[in-house]
C-alpha cells in the first residue's frame, strides 16, 4: 500500500500521465454519445412487460357497448351545442348532466398570471364513490374541455359522460373515481392537482370543496374529433421530465394492442416500422420532451404529486370507434382498480423507443454520467497542473518543451529500489485561489439577471428583451475579459484555475441532475461539451476567433433561438411558454439554463479572450 | 478606526445578506426548517415552537414526545414575541448570534494559537489569513447562512463552543469552561471538548498565575464544570417544575430513538438493526465517538487548538444527530490553520467530494420523499459520501499539521515523500 501510494505520488507528475487527461475526457464524450446511439439496438434495449401483478390487464370482459352508443351520441350533441360558451354556462350543464347520473359535483374556479397574461377559468368535477371502498384511494379520469392545441375535445368530453354514467351502474368498483373536467389543458388540470394536495396559492385558486382519498393514477382523454380513429397515441412527459411508472404505460398498451387490437405510438411517430432509426427517432424525441421539462398534456400536471397519469389521444383514419377507445379506458380502469398499493414495481426512469421496447436507468445513466465526467475530470486534471511548477519557459498552448539546463535531481527510495527524479516533480507550486473563486462565483451570481429578466417581464417584452440580452451576451466576454485583465492580470495558473472550477461546478450540476432529469442533463453536457477545451490563446487570435464563433453558436442564445427557429415558434412564444412554466407548473428547466449552462459558457468565453500575465518565479 | 471599519463592513454585509433573505424569500425560512440536512430532531426550530406552546400553555413541553432540545430555550424563547406573529425578533436573534460567534473566532484568529501555540511554533506560521478573512469564511460559508436561514438551535451550542475557544486562549478559564458548560448543557456532546479545552486554558494561563501546575487546574476546571452544570440543570429542573426533562433531552442524545433522516450516519444503521443488537451497537457507536478525545489530546499535545478542530470535525461526521451547522462550526475553525494548507494533500478531492454530496443529497431526498422514485438507500448512500468527503478533510488537515510538526523535529525530511508504515 505504502509503496503504491509512493508510486502515484511520483506517476502524478509524469509528464506522460499529464498528456492524457484531455483525451480522455474527450473519449468520454465520444463513448457517452456512442452509448446513447447503441442503445436502440435488440442487444441493449429490452421489451416492456408487467411488472406488477395484480394489474392483470385484458383480464376481464368489458361491457361498454351496444345502448351505451346511443348515450354517447345524446352527450355528443349536447357537448356540441355548448361548443363556444362560456366557461360559467358550460359547466352548468356539466354539472347537471354529471348529477343526472348520481354523481356529486363539484367546481373550482382559478386566475394564475404569468408574464403579464391572465389565464382564469372553472374546472367542474364529479366523484363516483366506490361501492366496495373507502374512500381512501381514488383514480381520476380527465377530459379537458379544450386540448392542448385549444381545439374543442368534444368526443372526449362527451366519452367522459358516457363513462360516467357507465361506471356508476358498476357496483365492482374499490376505489373512488373521479370525472374531471378541466377549462382548458394547461393551467386547469394544475389547478385542480394543486388544490387536491392543498398546495395551492389560495385567493387565487380556489380550494376543492369536495374531495377522495389519495390519488391513484389519472387517465387524460384527449379526442377532439368526430370520426373513428386507427390508432391511440400515448403521452406520458411530466413536468422537468418526469415521467409516470411505466407499469401503467404498459397497461394501456397491453389493452389496446392485446385486448382490443388497437396499435399505440408515441412521441408522435405516427409511423413506426421498429427499425433502428425509427427507434432512435422515438427515443430521441422523448429525450427532447424530457429535456424541456414542459407540460406534454393535461396529465403532466398530476406526475409531481406522484400520481402515475398519462393522455391518449386517438389519431388517424380508421375503423375503431369511440365505444372501442372507451372499452381501454374500461378496461384500464379496472386493471387499476385491482391496484393494492401505489404503482411502484415497474421502472420511473426509463427511455422509450417504441410502445412496447425501453431501457432502464441502469443501461441509459452512464452516457450522461460520462459526459459530465468528462468536465470532472478536466477539472481534476487542471487543478492538478495548476500546481505543477512553472516550467523554464512559459509558453501556453505549445506541448513541446526542450529542457536545457538539467534540473535539480531528488532520490526516491521504494523499499531497497531508488530512483532519482528531478526535483521539481515532487513540488507543489502555491495556487492562488481567491481570483478564480470571485470570478467564478461572479459568474454564477450573474446568472439570475436572465433568469429573473424572462421571468417577470411581459409576453410583449419579450423579443425585444431577448435581442437586448443576444447583444449584451456577444459583447460582455470580451469586455469582461479585457476588464478582468487589465484590473487583476491573471497569471496563466489563475486562468486554468478559474475553467477548473467552472467545469467542477458544470460537473457537479450535470451529474446530480442526471439523476433528476437525464435528458436535460445530457443535452446541456454535449452542447457544453467544447467548454473543455477553451483556453486562453492570446498568440493565436485567428484560433480564437474560430474558436469564439463556434462558441457563440452553441450559446443558450443561439441554442434558444435555433430551436424556436426550427419549430416555426416566433421567440416571443417560447420564452411565454416558459414563463407560464416556470410559474404556473414549477418547472425549472430555465434554472439549469441561466444558472448552470450560462455561466459556465460565459466563464469559457471569458478566458477564451483571456491574456495570462507572463510569471516569474519568485 | 479604519481596522473597526472593515469588521463593520464584513458583519454588517453578512447582517444584510441574512436580512435580505429572510424578507426577500419569506418562504425561505420554513423550507430550510424543514430540511433533514439543516433541523434534527435534537435542534429543529419546529419542535422548539411546539415545545414553546406546550410550555405557554402550561403543558409539560416533553409531554408530547416531540421535543427534545434544553428547557432554558423556552423562558428565552417566549420572552420574545410569537414568531409566527413577529418573525423579525427571531430572525434579529440568529443574526446576533452569528455575529456574535464571528466575533469571537475573530477573537481566537487574532491570538494567533494556531500557528504559535506555547510549545509548538509553526515555521509557517506567518502565511495566514487575517481575522477579517476568518470571519468573512464563517459568515458567508453557505452552510452558516443556511443553518441562520433555517434556525436551529444547534446555533447556540455553535456560539458556546467558539466563545469557550475564544476565552481560553486568553487564558481566561473560568469563563471558558462555563461557556462550554452551557454548551454541553444545550447538546451533551461537547463535554467531549473538555480535555483539549483546559489544556488550551492552562497553556494560555495569565503571567498571575504562572506557577500552577497541571494537576491543579486540570482539577480546579473539572470542578468548575462539574458545578457550572448540574446548576443550570437545576435550574432547568425549576423551569420545568420536574427532572423529566432529562431523559427527553439527553436520553435522545444518548439512545436515539428518534431515527428521522440526517445528513450523520446513525439514522440508518439503526432502522436496519435488530432490537437485540441495539444497546450493544449504541454503545459502541458512542465509544468510537469519544475515542478520539483522548487519543487525539495526547498525541497533539503541543497544539491544543487544532485536537479542538479535528474533534468538532469529527463530531460532525459520527455524532448522533449531525447537521450541516455542524459542518459549518469545522468549517470555521479550519481557516486558522491556513499555513498548513500547502501540505494537504487531497483538499481538492475532499472539496469536490463534499461539493458534489451537498448537491446529491437534496437531489437524492427528493427522488426519495417527494418523487417516490427512489428509496431511503439513495439518501444514505449520500450520506456516506458526504461523511466520507469530511472524514477526508479532517484526517487531511491532520496529517498537514503533524507533518508541520515532522519537519520541525527531522529537518532532513522537508519536501520528501512521507509513507505510512
Amino acid at each position: 500500500m505504502s509503496g503504491l501510494l509512493a508510486t502515484t505520488s511520483l506517476l502524478r507528475r509524469d509528464p506522460r500521465l499529464l498528456k492524457v487527461p484531455p483525451y480522455l475526457s474527450f473519449l468520454c464524450i465520444v463513448i457517452g454519445v456512442a452509448w446513447l446511439l447503441l442503445l436502440p439496438l435488440d442487444d441493449y434495449s429490452r421489451g416492456t412487460y408487467i411488472s406488477e401483478n395484480a394489474l392483470l390487464p385484458g383480464q376481464v370482459h368489458t361491457y361498454f357497448a351496444g345502448s351505451d352508443q346511443n348515450v354517447f351520441r345524446g352527450y355528443k350533441h349536447e357537448v356540441d351545442a355548448l361548443g363556444e360558451r362560456s366557461n360559467v354556462e358550460v359547466n352548468d350543464k356539466l354539472g347537471e348532466l354529471f348529477k343526472a347520473s348520481g354523481l356529486k359535483v363539484a367546481r373550482q374556479k382559478y386566475e394564475y398570471k404569468s408574464a403579464g397574461e391572465t389565464y382564469e377559468g372553472e374546472n367542474i368535477y364529479a366523484i363516483l364513490h366506490a361501492p366496495r371502498g373507502d374512500a381512501t384511494e381514488a383514480i381520476v379520469l380527465v377530459g379537458a374541455w379544450r386540448n392542448v392545441d385549444g381545439v374543442l375535445n368534444r368526443s372526449g368530453v362527451a366519452l367522459v359522460l358516457t363513462l360516467a354514467r357507465y361506471f356508476k351502474r358498476w357496483s365492482l368498483w374499490s376505489k373512488d373515481i373521479i370525472f374531471l373536467v378541466t377549462a382548458d389543458s394547461r393551467a386547469g388540470p394544475q389547478a385542480w392537482v394543486d388544490a387536491y394536495h392543498d398546495t395551492h396559492q389560495s385567493p387565487a385558486i380556489e380550494s376543492l370543496s369536495v374531495k377522495s382519498g389519495a390519488l391513484q393514477g389519472a387517465v387524460v382523454i384527449d379526442y377532439p374529433f368526430d370520426h373513428r380513429f386507427e390508432s391511440l397515441h400515448i403521452v406520458y412527459d411530466g413536468i422537468n421530465g418526469q415521467l409516470p411508472n411505466l407499469d401503467l404505460l404498459n397497461t394501456v398498451v397491453a389493452i389496446a394492442s392485446g385486448q382490443m387490437g388497437i396499435g399505440a405510438s408515441l412521441q408522435q411517430m405516427w409511423q413506426h416500422t421498429d427499425s433502428y432509426q425509427d427507434r432512435l427517432k422515438t427515443m430521441l424525441r422523448g429525450m427532447l420532451n424530457q429535456g424541456l421539462g414542459h407540460a406534454s398534456g393535461p396529465h403532466s400536471s398530476f406526475i409531481p404529486y406522484h400520481v402515475d397519469a398519462i393522455t391518449l389521444q386517438p389519431y388517424g383514419e380508421g375503423w375503431q370507434d369511440e365505444m372501442a377507445m372507451g372499452r381501454v379506458i374500461e378496461s384500464t380502469f379496472r386493471s387499476l382498480n385491482n391496484l393494492l398499493e401505489h404503482l411502484h414495481q415497474s421502472f420511473f426512469f426509463y427511455l422509450l423507443m417504441q410502445a412496447n421496447r425501453f431501457v432502464s436507468i441502469g443501461t441509459y445513466l452512464p452516457s450522461a454520467m460520462l459526459v459530465a465526467c468528462n468536465f470532472t475530470i478536466m477539472a481534476i486534471f487542471l487543478w492538478v497542473k495548476s500546481g505543477a511548477p512553472l516550467p523554464p519557459k512559459t509558453t501556453v498552448g505549445s506541448t513541446t518543451q526542450s529542457d536545457e539546463k538539467a534540473p535539480p535531481l531528488a532520490v526516491i527510495q521504494e523499499g531497497d529500489a531508488k530512483a532519482i527524479v528531478p526535483e521539481e516533480t515532487l513540488a507543489v507550486r502555491e495556487r492562488e485561489l481567491f481570483l478564480p473563486l470571485a470570478v467564478v462565483a461572479g459568474s454564477q451570481f450573474l446568472g439570475v439577471l436572465p433568469l429573473y429578466l424572462f421571468n417577470h417581464t411581459s409576453a410583449p417584452m419579450f423579443p425585444a428583451i431577448f435581442t437586448l440580452f443576444t447583444a449584451f451576451n456577444t459583447i460582455a466576454p470580451p469586455l469582461l475579459s479585457h476588464l478582468l485583465t487589465t484590473t487583476f492580470h491573471p497569471t496563466a495558473q489563475q486562468y486554468s484555475l478559474i475553467k477548473s472550477f467552472s467545469l467542477l461546478i458544470l460537473g457537479l450540476f450535470l451529474s446530480s441532475l442526471a439523476t433528476l432529469n437525464f435528458s436535460l442533463a445530457f443535452l446541456v453536457g454535449l452542447f457544453s461539451a467544447p467548454l473543455t477545451y477553451m483556453q486562453p490563446l492570446p498568440n493565436r487570435p485567428i484560433i480564437a476567433g474560430i474558436l469564439a464563433l463556434l462558441l457563440t453558436a452553441l450559446a443558450p442564445t443561439t441554442v434558444l433561438f435555433a430551436g424556436a427557429q426550427y419549430w416555426g415558434l416566433g421567440i416571443g412564444e417560447v420564452l411565454k411558454e416558459a414563463a407560464f412554466g416556470w410559474d404556473v407548473w414549477g418547472m425549472n428547466t430555465q434554472v439549469v439554463v441561466w444558472c448552470v449552462w450560462w455561466p459556465a459558457w460565459l466563464t469559457g468565453m471569458v478566458s477564451l479572450w483571456g491574456r495570462p500575465r507572463e510569471e516569474v518565479e519568485s | 478606526m479604519s481596522i473597526d471599519r472593515r469588521k463593520a463592513t464584513i458583519f454588517g454585509a453578512a447582517a444584510a445578506v441574512r436580512i435580505l433573505l429572510f424578507t426577500a424569500f419569506p418562504g425561505l425560512p420554513d423550507l430550510l426548517t424543514a430540511r433533514v440536512e439543516v433541523s434534527t430532531p435534537v435542534t429543529s426550530f419546529k419542535r422548539l415552537q411546539e415545545g414553546l406552546f406546550l410550555y405557554n400553555h402550561n403543558v409539560s413541553p416533553y409531554d408530547g414526545g416531540v421535543y427534545h432540545q434544553a428547557p432554558i430555550l423556552l423562558p428565552l424563547f417566549s420572552l420574545l414575541p410569537s414568531s409566527a406573529a413577529y418573525p423579525a425578533f427571531t430572525y434579529l436573534l440568529y443574526i446576533l448570534v452569528d455575529l456574535l460567534s464571528a466575533n469571537a473566532l475573530m477573537k481566537i484568529a487574532e491570538s494567533g494559537e494556531a500557528g504559535s501555540s506555547k510549545l509548538y511554533t509553526s515555521p509557517r506560521k506567518d502565511k495566514k489569513w487575517s481575522s477579517y478573512a476568518i470571519a468573512a469564511a464563517f459568515l458567508f460559508n453557505p452552510f452558516t447562512i443556511a443553518t441562520c436561514i433555517g434556525r436551529p438551535t444547534s446555533v447556540f451550542t455553535t456560539c458556546a463552543i467558539i466563545l469557550a475557544i475564544s476565552k481560553a486562549v486568553i487564558g481566561s478559564s473560568y469563563a471558558s469552561m462555563f461557556a462550554l458548560s452551557i454548551a454541553s448543557y444545550l447538546s451533551m456532546y461537547p463535554l467531549l471538548l473538555f480535555p483539549p479545552l483546559v489544556l488550551l486554558c492552562y497553556d494560555r494561563r495569565p503571567k498571575s498565575s504562572q506557577s500552577t501546575s497541571i494537576y491543579t487546574s486540570v482539577l480546579l476546571n473539572l470542578l468548575a464544570v462539574s458545578g457550572f452544570i448540574p446548576f443550570l440543570l437545576y435550574m432547568s429542573s425549576l423551569i420545568t417544575g420536574s427532572w423529566e426533562f432529562l431523559e427527553s433531552t439527553y436520553g435522545v442524545q444518548l439512545l436515539l430513538p428518534d431515527l428521522t433522516p440526517n445528513v450523520g450516519l446513525w439514522w440508518y444503521f439503526f432502522i436496519e438493526m435488530f432490537d437485540s443488537f441495539r444497546s450493544f451497537f449504541l454503545g459502541v457507536f458512542w465509544i468510537h465517538l469519544s475515542s478520539y478525545v483522548f487519543g487525539l489530546t495526547i498525541r497533539v499535545r503541543r497544539q491544543p487548538l487544532i485536537v479542538l478542530t479535528v474533534l468538532l470535525g469529527i463530531f460532525a461526521i459520527f455524532k448522533p444527530y449531525p447537521s450541516i451547522s455542524d459542518t459549518s462550526l469545522f468549517l470555521a475553525l479550519l481557516p486558522l490553520y491556513r499555513h498548513v494548507f500547502p501540505l494537504m494533500r487531497y483538499s481538492f478531492l475532499a472539496s469536490s467530494t463534499i461539493l458534489y454530496a451537498t448537491l446529491l443529497g437534496p437531489a437524492f431526498y427528493y427522488l426519495w420523499i417527494y418523487a417516490g422514485s427512489g428509496n431511503a438507500n439513495f439518501f444514505y448512500a449520500i450520506t456516506l459520501v458526504w461523511s466520507l468527503g469530511l472524514s477526508l478533510l479532517v484526517a487531511d488537515i491532520l496529517f498537514a499539521v503533524l507533518r508541520d510538526e515532522l519537519e520541525i523535529e527531522r529537518p532532513e525530511m522537508k519536501g520528501k515523500e512521507i509513507r505510512q508504515i
